[in-house]
């Protein structure tokens, strides 16, 4: 009994933490991932760039002197002009026309690719790290977990809600879930659809350019580092529901959770596999994922 | 006049193309210069760009100038191969070097058979390349796994007899058999295992391994992660407070020019056994050093030292055997000694394995200080390569 | 019948012919000049092109957009590789991969073919990494360094025997082989069961109300196309010597699709044609300059930007007018009857 209690103390109880802490990561990358897709239709393969293009203007700007924590909200907001532009002259091309799902995939795999080498030509192709702003660790309920990681679990708690709270509930986010429900209807009740398209891109880019700012000091940064959270990122947002932020951060908690503990019992290599066969059991039963999509019931 | 003129303007052109008369030795650098490992890559790069220039303003190999070709091997074996191919065939290179992961040097090296060509790696580490892989076409003047293993052993033995060891690795074949090359000799020095994780690689969070590792309550930690991976589990043991009282050792890939200042505070301690350190106290190494760091703004590493070094290996097996064919230059080769900033290195005839004096480096300060170095001969190894 | 698909299909044999021809001169010359390297650069670039054409059944025809086809690719490599390395014979190689993959395909069709779309994709991507994953951890598989030492065999072909070394022979069976696959598929696509792969992409939820089942359809196309992948596969280790996890990531699967965009999806032709200009971009890229992923991404993305129809998929309407014309002037045998 008493080593029961303390396996559960000192090794699944951290874990589960963890998880947790993974999870917030992986569901604030996801969180731009399913905007832009549950209001654009848009598949953004270039995702994990933009995600690396934050950090790395964490590790370019904090070197010119700006403080971590004005760096939080400085990078998302300089992230906002370069989706706007994305947006308008790239992705709005292939918008209309034949399979707007491949055509945007496609594109932005491409532009993923071309961002990738360009990072590696301005940065060099070695690691980088921030350094941690909250070094140190605390107690919670006898676990031990870093001060850091306690922090991000909190404010993506507050993205979370934030972002929640502008998409349901302010006249904003009725405009947009208006535009991604009938573009024309919209439109023609004076929403004035193509900034809102440009909105909703950017807003997903600077989602994902605050992810990388957040987890630079512990996952430190690289130009490949794109890759890390992207397939992920997508199992989330497809087993929570396109377009569903409850979706998303109800999958993105459970599927962290499946992945800590699997690698736990049963092996870390079977980690992944085990959270992709989650989604292709979700996709077999219930390919509308858990919650279904915005601006559909 | 005009008669004068052509005349002029012939001899003048048949004097210039005189000095081009003399052929350049052309040599293949296949190397990744994009993708994962474009940081070793471009150590590679500087080290081998700095030997040739080094080389050709003392007046080339036996008068005649070499020219590098670089190709972009993108870590990938199928990549290498074909443009291993091109290198070979239609540049028609004298000689190839700069592959990084051990796939694409064994595959490579596999081509360079098939073209009867000579080879050279300057980074792999897998034991089986000069081992159980070995070819009488691909040489190796880095050091191979089990030298590292062997110096760290020793070390162990010595500053930490009977200690409880627990080991981490990235799971992919490097990592397994690094970590299962020391394991055996730190078993074989006294040490006890007490437990072993493999991590996917590219893992970002190693925070799931720190339960069992507290759980078994080692006294060293042996880590085979690279690059990132190191940078990731370095700060994230250090933020969990997992490294306080632990010793970490580890393999030389793990800790390197690349990845050190990313690490920053966490390399603190870190032991490993490797071929080479900034701070080998040698002329050849301060010159080298020197250089390099003006050259390139940044220090060398083991990636760089080992490329600097390769050419003047060549350089004097050609002049030794006065060709440049296959055959005179892989006898020149073997069993060849020279000089390099590491001290002086001996190709072994038998496996054509590099032997070198090894060192245990600590990081100390974000330096790589000498802890103590081993005889070449003491941490070569058996010649376990039957093929030739 | 010379109806619509059946002038379109027309046209892509005559892309494939100039294909070919091209093909057959640069064998010409090359055999004169000796050369090694550009032969096995142009057989290595047929056989991704094999691989290419399996995307575009799917993508161009079926309406399906797969990115983990390079996992039928590298399972019929590593087949093939292993029956080399114990039986070097060529025929058994080719055998055991077909079979091997002909199983892989339905396995992995009955998991991938209950989504469409996007889900699709992703099914398909995720199967590709995961079992790439596991080869790439396996020992008995070679693990990360994959398996080297891939004997040269001899082929016998009946009347005359080819080694896998001779650069020419081999570049000239690879040419045969490709042509075989792409007839094939032709071929198949021309039948009636064909029309029926061809009616999903246009739109899939009406084909169910004309009496066909569209399981049946897609299950077919994707079978169909993870032999064509794998049979390509086969004969990788053969040109190479050697199979290694890489085959199986998505950077395979990516370059494939670039092939097929930029060559034309829908056109068949446009996937080989697509490899081969591939292939060749790539070589001369990469000795220029080290950025060779800028140049291929912004020619991707100009592609589809401005070309989404790809190279072929832009010259076709030129062909297809002037088959049209051919056929209009020949006296049709029967009148023509209005379908409702």
């Amino acid at each position: 009994m008493p080593d029961l209690i303390s396996y559960l103390q000192f090794v699944l109880a951290p874990q589960m933490l963890n998880g947790l802490a993974l999870g917030v990561s992986v569901i604030l990358v996801a969180l731009g991932l399913t905007i832009i897709f549950g209001l654009l239709d848009v598949i953004n393969m270039s995702h994990g760039e933009f995600y690396a293009v934050g950090a790395f203007g964490a590790l370019a700007l904090s070197a010119l002197g700006f403080n971590y924590w004005v760096l939080i909200a400085l990078v998302p907001i300089l992230m906002i002009p370069i989706g706007v532009l994305t947006e308008r002259f790239l992705i709005r091309r292939v918008y209309d026309g034949g399979d707007r799902h491949v055509s945007t995939l496609l594109l932005t795999f491409g532009l993923g690719m071309i961002a990738e080498d360009l990072l590696k030509i301005v940065f060099g192709p070695n690691t980088h790290r921030p350094e941690n702003p909250l070094p140190g660790a605390t107690e919670v309920l006898g676990v031990f977990i870093p001060t850091y990681r306690l922090f991000l679990i909190a404010i993506g708690a507050v993205v979370i809600v934030a972002v929640a709270l502008v998409v349901y509930r302010t006249r904003l986010g009725a405009m947009v879930r208006a535009a991604a429900f009938d573009r024309n209807m919209a439109a023609s009740l004076g929403v004035r659809v193509g900034w809102v398209y440009s909105g909703a891109f950017a807003f997903g880019v600077a989602l994902a350019g605050l992810a990388g700012v957040l987890l630079a000091p512990i996952y430190s940064v690289f130009p490949t580092m794109g890759h890390d959270f992207i397939l992920m990122a997508f199992t989330v947002v497809i087993v929570g529901g396109m377009g569903s932020i409850w979706g998303v951060v109800i999958a993105g908690v459970l599927l962290t959770q499946v992945q800590a503990i699997s690698s736990l019992v049963i092996s870390p290599v079977w980690a992944d596999p085990i959270v992709f066969g989650v989604m292709v059991l979700v996709l077999m039963f219930r390919p509308q994922g858990i919650f279904g999509r915005i601006g559909h019931a | 006049m005009r008669l004068n003129l052509l005349t002029t303007t012939t001899i003048a052109m048949l004097l210039a193309s005189s000095a081009y008369a003399q052929e350049t030795i052309k040599i293949g650098v296949l190397t990744p210069l994009s993708g994962t490992y474009a940081g070793i890559g471009q150590q590679v790069r500087w080290g081998i760009d700095q030997s040739v220039e080094e080389i050709n303003a003392a007046g080339g190999i036996a008068g005649r100038q070499i020219e590098l070709i670089y190709e972009d091997s993108e870590a990938n074996p199928a990549v290498a191969v074909t443009k291993a191919e091109k290198l070979f065939t239609v540049d028609n290179v004298d000689f190839l070097t700069g592959t990084v992961n051990s796939g694409a040097t064994l595959a490579v090296g596999q081509v360079a058979d098939r073209a009867d060509k000579l080879i050279a790696t300057t980074v792999s580490f897998s034991d089986a390349i000069t081992g159980s892989g070995c070819s009488p076409n691909v040489f190796r003047v880095n050091a191979r796994a089990g030298q590292q293993s062997v110096a760290l052993a020793a070390w162990l033995k010595q500053e930490k007899p009977g200690a409880k060891v627990y080991y981490l690795g990235p799971d992919y074949e490097m990592g397994r058999s690094t970590v299962a090359a020391f394991k055996e000799r730190a078993e074989s020095v006294g040490a006890t295992s007490t437990g072993e994780v493999f991590a996917p690689l590219d893992s970002k969070d190693y925070s799931q391994y720190f339960g069992q590792l507290r759980a078994a309550r080692p006294d060293v930690l042996y880590t085979s992660v690279a690059g990132n991976d190191t940078v990731r589990l370095f700060t994230q043991m250090n933020d969990f407070g997992v490294s306080e009282g632990l010793t970490i050792l580890g393999a030389s890939g793990t800790v390197t020019a690349q990845n050190i200042n990313a690490i920053g505070a966490a390399a603190e301690g870190f032991i490993t056994g490797v071929g080479y350190s900034v701070l080998i106290d040698s002329p050849e190494n301060k010159a080298f050093t020197e250089a390099f760091r003006e050259r390139n703004g940044a220090d060398p590493d083991l990636y760089g030292a080992d490329s600097y070094g390769l050419l003047f290996a060549y350089k004097a097996a050609v002049e030794a055997a006065g060709a440049t064919d296959t055959d005179s230059v892989r006898a020149a080769l073997e069993g060849l000694s020279w000089e390099t900033p590491q001290g002086t290195k001996t190709i072994r005839a038998g496996d054509h394995q590099a032997m070198q004096p090894m060192y245990v480096v600590e990081v100390k300060n974000g330096q790589f200080t000498i802890a103590r170095s081993i005889a070449g001969e003491d941490a070569i190894g058996p010649d376990t390569c039957d093929k030739f | 019948m010379h109806d619509r698909l059946d002038i379109s299909m027309r046209a892509n044999h005559v892309f494939f012919g100039i294909l070919v021809i091209v093909a057959l001169v640069f064998a010409a010359f090359a055999c004169f000049s000796g050369d090694v390297f550009y032969l096995r650069l142009a057989t290595e670039a047929l056989i991704l092109g094999g691989l290419a054409l399996s995307i575009d059944i799917l993508l161009g025809f079926t309406g399906l957009l797969s990115l983990g086809q390079a996992l039928y690719f590298g399972i019929g490599a590593y087949v093939s590789a292993l029956v080399l390395r114990e039986e070097p014979s060529f025929w058994l190689a080719m055998g055991a991969a077909g079979v091997s993959v002909l199983l892989a395909g339905i396995a992995g069709g009955l998991i991938a073919n209950r989504v469409r779309g996007v889900y699709f994709a992703l099914i398909t991507f995720g199967m590709a990494q995961v079992v790439a994953k596991v080869v790439y951890n396996s020992r008995e598989l070679g693990a990360s360094d994959g398996l080297i030492g891939i004997p040269v065999i001899e082929i016998p072909l009946g009347l005359i025997t080819l080694s896998a070394d001779d650069p020419l022979g081999f570049f000239l069976l690879t040419l045969v082989i490709i042509a075989l696959l792409y007839s094939m598929s032709a071929y198949l696509l021309g039948t009636p069961f064909g029309r029926i792969i061809i009616a999903l992409k246009a739109n899939e939820k009406r084909v169910p109300y004309l009496g066909y089942s569209t399981w049946a359809a897609r299950m077919a196309a994707y079978v169909l196309a993870a032999v064509i992948a794998g049979l390509a596969g086969a004969l990788y280790p053969m040109l190479r010597g050697f199979v290694s996890p890489e085959l199986l990531f998505f950077a395979t699967s990516g370059d494939a699709l670039i092939m097929v965009i930029v060559g034309g999806a829908g056109t068949l032709a446009g996937a080989i044609w697509g490899a081969v200009i591939l292939t060749m971009l790539k070589s001369v890229i990469g000795s220029w300059t080290e950025h060779h992923l800028i140049v291929i991404g912004l020619i991707f993305m100009s592609a589809i930007l401005f070309m989404p129809k790809g190279i072929v998929g832009m010259l076709k309407p030129f062909v297809e007018r002037n088959l049209l014309r051919n056929s209009a002037r020949q006296p049709k045998p029967e009148p023509e009857r209005t379908a409702l």
